[in-house]
């Protein structure tokens, strides 16, 4: 982080000393409240799942556990495997496929921006950070490029360009953008396996 | 079952009191939160008061699975929301008086780092939606699940606001120090 933010953040954790008789007005406009109450239905589904003491004979005791015996046995005479065959047929052993390895993808940015300083990658996958990701200049001169591993999905992201006018923040020419999220600077959407929308 | 939980057992079987644990457990959290998100006291002292009194009443709607200080922090987050949006007007004249009242020059002062003052002040200048995610995620110090749950916002968005007010926050540094 930031040393400044970091300042920032240290002094904005400072603990704050409410005004005690808040609380005390506070406690007070509690006990003129009616007295909340769980809705019916809530209390009956409360009284099914709430533990309680079950009393059960011996004799109950016995038929309850023979039962259990019984359907054990019912259901092994009828069981039926995943491969189709059923309790007493001779097994046919299926070799498992092994499963496909899930990838990051690989995605190249590339940016012409032939009077920038500097150019950085900000995105959802680097928390927004510009000094996560910085772009090459190409030997030709004003394309910048990077290419990075993405997981697989929707990515929101854009280019910090830094020149002789400050540092901007600018969406990808080259790609869709993404809805407006209020604060006036664009961003670019990319989707990884498969293609943009 | 966890203390919250119990305490809200109590209160919903009858005894008021045990609600009394629940505001002196959280209180004084929700009390940094409303203040640094609005800036001042007595907005904040509204926003807690309004915050409790509506938790108290939705009690019974409460659910188990989720953790109470989460559930009552959606209900501060939106509290903060409301106060904010229906002074808007009002903080304008507020903040104008009170400059004039502390005989104070209507600048920012120097920053040692150490002003509480200043930190209020510069959080202030802040969008609402940034501060909102400044505090939540480096205050509160809550991940970007938790924010989402809260604020109904996507994971993206979220880290998006945290960037963007940790970069007006250092524009706002380098113009002071600057000037």
């Amino acid at each position: 982080m930031d040393p400044l933010v970091q300042r920032i953040v240290q002094e904005a954790r400072r603990p704050v000393a409410p005004d005690p008789a808040a609380k005390a007005r506070l406690m007070a406009a509690i006990h003129a409240e009616a007295r909340p109450r769980q809705s019916p239905r809530r209390r009956r589904w409360r009284w099914l799942l709430e533990p309680r003491p079950l009393a059960l004979s011996p004799l109950g005791g016995f038929a309850v556990a023979a039962g259990l015996v019984g359907i054990g046995i019912a259901t092994e005479l009828v069981r039926t495997y995943r491969d189709g065959h059923t309790t007493g047929e001779p097994r046919v052993l299926v070799a498992a496929a092994p499963l496909l390895p899930v990838h990051d993808t690989v995605t190249k940015f590339v940016l012409v921006a032939p009077h920038a300083t500097r150019v950085s990658l900000v995105g959802d996958f680097n928390d927004w950070n510009a000094s996560a990701t910085p772009m090459q200049r190409t030997p030709t001169g004003g394309t910048w490029s990077v290419t990075v591993h993405l997981a697989p999905g929707r990515h929101v992201y854009a280019f910090e360009v830094a020149g002789s006018n400050g540092t901007q923040w600018v969406a990808d020419p080259s790609a869709p953008l993404a809805p407006e999220d209020g604060f006036g600077a664009p961003n670019s959407v990319v989707l990884v396996g498969g293609s943009a929308s | 079952m966890s203390d919250d939980a119990a305490d809200v057992q109590r209160v919903l079987s009858g005894d008021v009191d045990a609600y009394a644990k629940l505001v002196e457990r959280y209180y004084d959290r929700c009390a940094r939160f409303a203040i640094r998100m609005l800036g001042n006291r007595d907005d904040a002292e509204d926003a807690l008061q309004a915050t409790f009194l509506r938790a108290y009443r939705a009690l019974g709607r409460y659910q188990e699975r989720d953790r109470f200080s989460a559930w009552l922090y959606r209900i501060l987050v939106n509290q903060c929301r409301s106060i904010a949006a229906r002074r808007t007007h009002r903080e304008r004249v507020f903040v104008r008086e009170e400059a004039l009242l502390l005989n104070a020059p209507d600048r920012t002062p120097a920053w040692t780092g150490e002003d509480e003052e200043f930190v209020q002040r510069v959080l202030n200048e802040l969008d609402p939606l940034l501060r909102e995610a400044f505090l939540l995620k480096y205050v509160e110090e809550l991940s970007y699940e938790e924010m989402s749950a809260l604020t109904g916002a996507g994971v993206s968005a979220l880290k998006m606001r945290v960037k963007r007010a940790c970069d007006r926050l250092r524009e706002r540094w380098e113009y002071i120090r600057d000037d």
